[in-house]
């Protein structure tokens, strides 16, 4: 086992994992930029050293500072959190060449994963489903034609070089193809520099379906269920839960084989999420695989009783997974709100000081967080200041108890989406748990019509 | 030497913040000085965690910029007339280009811009530091050996 961790992060998770450490009785080293000199994950390491100044390019994304960091404190594990260097090849492989352990898969399996278009191919291979589609670039409109045929209606066109939803267009009937193609290709060539265009199934409003892997060094695999991240605003998540109202048993049992033979099939190793687009039908398909710890792990620790950073510390330590498949219990209901420093009606960012402070407890209550009274919120930096969770034995009394938690939630000095969140709770999709990747869009004008004098 | 290598060599030196390199290969030579990418900052907690460091159970621990360190002294004071150089990197601080020679600097002597005043090693690189100003060395706040973090002070250089 390890005797000193350097945690290569900041706020809520540094301090996640320097719990985890604490627990195991290893030393911790934090890693902060000028900015986060009085952060709380500077304070509760056992030693600390300042990277840079606050740009992430200089801090915590400076790889060449924090392997020294490792070195001058005598760190042999490193731990990368989410974010930042969590998914960078070459800080695994730098880690591996100076014997300091990284906390996360190797290198291959996270470069695999990072392609996205390569990761689909060998996700395919696997047998593992993907979104149907072109495989690669459509040379022509007649090919353009003939694979969204083959593929079924509606068809999205997808610029190879854009991203971000940008770049994109949905087709319904094949007497669009050709023309949506041409124009698809235009639009590529002027926004991307470069006209290539591909097709795929365009899955309406899916659910956001994604499944925690965690896998030793010995090629024991095993998947701890699943988290609905359906409710996500321009790609980002605002509120996560496990398990998904909308997967039984069964279902559950499928896509988790599914996630473990994906994982299995490029030797992963440690935590991992395998991220799927559930259709109405049931169908689901692969999107992508994150290598690493996630925001919202909480929800899959709350409903399984299980500690995720603690099984990768041991997992990085050579040991192999302290509980098997049999052993994986879904129990009860949990969600979470990411509490973020905006505006929640405009959602552009608040820094700040926080003035007044106050954190909901009682049962069911988990609140993962580095704000305090007087805590500095910096414009640096991520803005979720804390994970409010809630857990209950019912999906109805995780709402109930979440609501309490943020009606009595006090953060005063900045803004914060706790309003937002306590809306999304009141709405009657949300009750009834009928949400997916549209709620968002859905919900934000139904709140503005609400607001409307 | 293909513009590969060139762009493999320069992204090393960029990563390693290698500001002076010289290659001479196949009869040609390459020589690349770059400016520092980063610059000054904080005192750090010295490896050896300090023995205070231990907080009061209830009580929140200080930050580490309250916690003297061990070795240095802190910023607090930088001499009336002086300018405090910090270090630009994390490593390993030392005085000489090797163990058997004479240090760099030594206090009352006068650097010129551009002189070396020390090395920081980082990943077994060794970073030669550079005095951007000129004038009179002060204060050597380091001991060769010991471990530095980002805005560490180093020097204090009256300029002149």
């Amino acid at each position: 086992m390890f005797k000193k961790v350097l945690i290569a992060n900041r706020g809520e998770i540094a301090l996640r994992v320097i719990w985890a450490c604490k627990e195991l009785g290893l030393k911790t080293v934090a890693v902060y930029s000028e900015a986060d000199a009085d952060s709380l994950h500077v304070r509760f390491a056992d030693e600390a050293v300042c990277i840079g100044p606050p740009r992430n390019i200089d801090s915590y994304l400076n790889i060449p500072a924090i392997i020294s960091a490792a070195e001058i404190t005598g760190a042999d594990a490193i731990h990368p959190g989410y974010g930042f260097l969590s998914e960078s090849g070459y800080l695994a492989e730098i880690c591996e060449a100076c014997s300091i352990k990284f906390i996360g898969p190797g290198p291959q399996a996270i470069r695999l994963m990072g392609d996205k278009s390569r990761a689909k191919k060998a996700m395919a291979k696997a047998g593992v489903p993907v979104v149907p589609g072109s495989q690669g670039v459509l040379e022509d409109e007649q090919k353009a034609v003939r694979v969204a045929k083959e593929v079924g209606f509606p068809v999205i066109l997808k610029a190879s070089a854009g991203g971000g939803g940008r770049g994109m267009r949905v087709v319904r009937e094949a007497a669009e193809v050709a023309a949506a193609f041409r124009a698809a290709q235009a639009e590529a060539q002027a926004a991307f520099g470069v006209p290539d265009v591909y097709v795929e199934k365009y899955v309406q409003s899916p659910r956001h379906i994604e499944i925690q892997v965690m896998a030793d060094a010995r090629g024991n695999v095993v998947h701890l269920g699943e988290r609905e991240c359906s409710v996500q605003r321009r790609h980002q998540k605002i509120l996560e839960e496990a398990p998904s109202p909308a997967i039984g048993e069964k279902l559950r049992r499928r896509m988790g084989r599914t996630a473990v033979e994906a994982a299995a099939s490029v030797q992963y190793v440690s935590a991992g999420t395998i991220e799927f687009l559930l259709d109405k039908d049931g169908s689901y398909y692969f999107m992508e695989m994150n290598t690493r710890i996630q925001v919202e792990h909480g929800v899959t620790e709350l409903v399984t009783g299980r500690d995720l950073v603690k099984e990768q510390i041991h997992v990085a330590a050579g040991e192999p997974l302290s509980f098997s498949q049999k052993d994986v219990d879904i129990r009860g209901h949990a969600i979470e709100c990411r509490i973020n420093a905006e505006d929640p009606v405009t959602f552009v960012p608040s820094p700040g000081t926080i003035q007044h402070y106050f954190q909901p407890g009682g049962p069911g209550v988990r609140v993962d967080t580095f704000a305090h009274e007087g805590c500095e919120i910096s414009p640096y930096y991520d803005s979720m200041i804390g994970k409010l969770m809630a857990y209950g034995r019912t999906r109805s009394e995780a709402i109930a108890r979440m609501r309490r938690c943020l009606e009595v939630m006090v953060v005063e000095g900045i803004r914060t989406n706790i309003p937002l969140h306590l809306r999304i709770l009141d709405d009657p999709d949300f009750a009834a748990g009928r949400i997916d990747t549209s709620f968002m869009e859905r919900f934000m004008p139904k709140r503005k019509a609400a607001a409307a004098p | 030497m293909d513009i590969a290598d060139l762009k493999e060599i320069l992204r090393i030196l960029e990563e390693q913040d290698i500001t002076e390199f010289e290659l001479e290969q196949d009869g040609v030579k390459l020589r690349v000085c770059r400016a520092s990418s980063s610059a000054p900052a904080r005192p750090l907690v010295s490896a050896a965690a300090p023995a205070d460091a231990a907080p009061l159970a209830g009580t929140l621990p200080a930050p580490q910029a309250a916690a003297a360190p061990a070795g240095p002294a802190p910023e607090a004071a930088p001499a009336a007339n002086g300018t405090l150089i910090k270090s630009p990197i994390v490593g390993t601080f030392y005085r000489s280009p090797d163990p058997n020679s004479q240090p760099f600097v030594a206090v009352g002597d006068r650097v010129k811009v551009g002189q070396v005043l020390c090395i920081i090693e980082a990943m077994k690189l060794m970073n030669e530091i550079e005095a951007e100003i000129a004038g009179e060395v002060m204060k050597i706040h380091v001991e060769s050996g010991q471990a530095v973090q980002y805005g560490d002070p180093l020097f204090t250089v009256r300029p002149a």
